[in-house]
């Protein structure tokens, strides 16, 4: 059993070495996957270390504290560039909005004529109300509304933006308006205490935000790893990327079946259980090289592209299973799918659409925690996801080997359930065309 | 059971998924030992479904098969380590050399070491392959793969010799080895069961021969004597086309 074993082992690798073009491209693509997605993902909207940054459009009309001070913010904002010429000429709102319906640009916003002149007249009618109140408490006047409007600052979207796009933009704004506000009632308020208390001498205060952030992981061990988006995009691409090597795999099976060898195989004294398990055994090394080659990449080729170096942490043991698990339910699927497929086709079709399916259903595009409860829940049921948990919880929240297993053993739950369902197709099914 | 029967089929039946008609039909046989016996018919005879029912690869719906005095059912494994299968495609690696699919399949039956290397090394200077042994099997002509495809159902020195149209294709010196091959291995006590279009070759070769239409036996006997007890038929091929027709067979 293991001399044929080992016999077949012999057999695959040499044929999958045979073909040099087609095993590079197996080693190669992958990690060309793993930098190009992540690299999109990295100076996508989510980053906020992005370069080159978003450029807007900013036509200041106020030409006031108002119009300054989110210019300044949006600059603050390390996503955006703000743009108010173009080629020498001043920009407009007509040219703005004319740059953004061309899709030139995708963000114009607007600041209106004497933008700060209303914002301070609203704040000083909301301040002398205030006042008067404090003044005369018992009095059922009130004072003059000055009839001000709101200020209405435009903001021109290309229609193709995003709508997390254009959300994100908004609230960025809208916090810089807040802060502006907050900022000119707190001075209004300080300059008519001064008018009304002429004999308090009332320091000069600055204003101060009340609340700050402070943004803490917690993680299993003391060293803190920070989650840049090397360490979420590397695992995500890199299982996507090993489950693709049930195209490979299932072409083998096909070839093989398609070629006649099988039918020498079938009528050999070896178990159809023993040639699989020489392809899982062989492909398991080209899987571990593949998500080895990935993680270089994430260490040595992320940082070339301006990219944060992946931290491989310290487990290195609930690493290593980890890959090994996810690489058998991989190859599990492969089989399987090989099994039951009849054509190169079908095996094509099917492997590599079910692949995508069962990434986008793990979490390993949109993060599951912000799918409907649904779909949550069928996303507990893809071995990607467990795969993905499992690397997550090793990389981001430096858990061991423990705090794993529970994946782990799904993942090579599914890798017996597969093959199981494969043998059993193989046996109740003839393996060759009737 | 006749004496020095090697396989023994009795009312062997196979029904396909799905299909109404049987691909052979309540089908009885004995082989007798060391004879190169010739399974005949026409495109979906039953040619080979009854040779894949005798090498394990399907299993009769009905009926019984005994290889050796083992039952198929029971004893398959037993009975691969007996039977060789040179099935009608050539079943070999393309991307391995002649060396290596050959070294493969001996593994698989077992054979390794020096033992393997000579078994080898006999059968590729016997066909003439010698030179190109390490040579990828993409490049061989069609009959080199054919003598290759021998080969890889002889190392293990079966028993029994399954043969599906091995000459199928092959270009005349190829087709004469692999005949003067058999012959060889008849009278060294091997038992060889064929299945061919050719009826020339098949009536030159065989010791007897069944005539299989549609699932069913219809001739079983030694050619020559099949020809002479019918003074009607000129040959094995007139008697063929009686029994059969002359209908065009397409099978798919």
């Amino acid at each position: 059993m293991i001399f044929k074993y080992l016999a077949a082992l012999k057999k695959e690798s040499l044929i999958l070495t045979r073909d040099v073009a087609g095993l590079s491209l197996l080693f190669i693509m992958p990690m060309f996957m793993v930098v190009i997605l992540a690299l999109v993902q990295e100076f996508g909207w989510d980053s906020i270390t992005r370069e080159p940054r978003i450029p807007v459009l900013f036509v200041d009309n106020d030409r006031d504290s108002l119009g300054s001070q989110m210019k300044h913010g949006l600059s603050e904002e390390r996503v955006f560039e703000i743009v108010t010429v173009i080629d020498t000429v001043r920009v407009d709102e007509a040219m703005a909005r004319r740059l953004v319906l061309e899709g030139k640009y995708q963000i114009g916003i607007v600041i209106p004529e004497h933008a700060t002149q209303q914002m301070r007249e609203k704040v000083q009618q909301l301040v002398n109300q205030t006042m008067f109140r404090l003044m005369y408490p018992a009095s059922n006047i009130i004072p003059r509304d000055t009839g001000t409007d709101s200020v209405k600052v435009i903001i021109y979207f290309d229609p193709a933006v995003r709508n997390s796009f254009r959300s994100a933009f908004i609230s960025a704004v809208q916090e810089d308006n807040a802060k502006i506000e907050s900022r000119t009632i707190f001075e209004t308020f300080q300059n008519e205490l001064r008018k009304t208390f002429p004999h308090f001498t009332m320091p000069i205060l600055d204003y101060r935000e009340s609340l700050y952030f402070q943004e803490v992981y917690p993680s299993g061990k003391e060293e803190v790893l920070i989650p840049t988006t090397t360490q979420h995009n590397v695992p995500s691409w890199a299982i996507f990327a090993m489950f693709f090597i049930v195209i490979p795999l299932t072409s083998s099976i096909i070839k093989e079946r398609e070629e006649g060898s099988l039918i020498r195989l079938l009528t050999s004294p070896v178990s159809y259980f023993t040639v699989f398990m020489a392809k899982v055994g062989v492909y398991l090394v080209v899987c571990f090289i593949q998500f080895v080659l990935m993680v270089l990449a994430g260490i040595y080729i992320f940082p070339l592209f301006g990219m944060p170096a992946l931290e491989l942490g310290t487990h290195f043991i609930a690493l290593i299973i980890m890959i090994i698990a996810s690489s058998l339910s991989a190859l599990g699927y492969g089989i399987m799918v090989g099994t039951i497929a009849r054509t190169h086709q079908q095996a094509a079709a099917f492997g590599s659409v079910s692949v995508v399916v069962l990434a986008a259903l793990g979490g390993l595009w949109v993060p599951t925690y912000l799918m409907p409860a649904f779909m949550q829940h069928v996303a507990s049921f893809s071995p990607l996801n467990w795969a993905h948990a499992g690397f997550l919880d090793i990389w981001l929240r430096g858990n061991g080997l423990i705090d794993v297993a529970e994946y782990v053993l799904r993942l090579l739950l599914f890798f017996v359930a597969t093959v199981t369902i494969a043998a059993v197709y193989r046996k109740l099914k003839p393996a060759i065309s009737t | 059971m006749e004496e020095g029967s090697i396989i023994v089929l009795k009312n062997l039946t196979k029904f396909y998924k799905g299909s109404d008609e049987p691909a052979i039909d309540h089908i009885s046989l004995e082989i007798r030992k060391h004879e190169i016996f010739g399974l005949l018919g026409p495109n979906g005879a039953g040619k080979t479904t009854t040779i894949s029912i005798l090498c394990g690869l399907f299993s009769p719906t009905e009926g019984e098969v005994t290889i050796d005095g083992l039952n198929i059912r029971k004893d398959l494994e037993k009975i691969k380590y007996m039977i060789g299968v040179v099935p009608q495609e050539v079943a070999l690696y393309p991307t391995l050399t002649g060396l290596e699919n050959l070294t493969f399949f001996g593994n698989m039956f077992g054979l390794r070491g020096r033992e393997l290397r000579s078994r080898i090394e006999t059968y590729l200077h016997r066909f003439g392959l010698e030179k190109f042994a390490r040579k990828k099997i993409s490049a061989y002509s069609g009959g080199m793969r054919r003598r290759v495809n021998l080969i890889a159902g002889l190392l293990h020195r079966p028993k029994i010799l399954f043969l599906d149209e091995p000459t199928v294709g092959i270009d005349v010196q190829s087709r004469h080895v692999i005949l003067e091959f058999l012959h060889e291995l008849q009278s060294q006590g091997t038992t060889i069961i064929y299945t061919s279009h050719y009826m020339e070759e098949a009536e030159k070769l065989c010791t007897r021969v069944a005539i299989i239409d549609a699932g069913k036996v219809i001739a079983v006997g030694n050619p020559r004597e099949l020809v002479a007890a019918n003074p009607e038929f000129k040959n094995l091929e007139t008697m063929f086309l009686q029994l059969t027709g002359k209908d065009l067979r397409d099978d798919i």
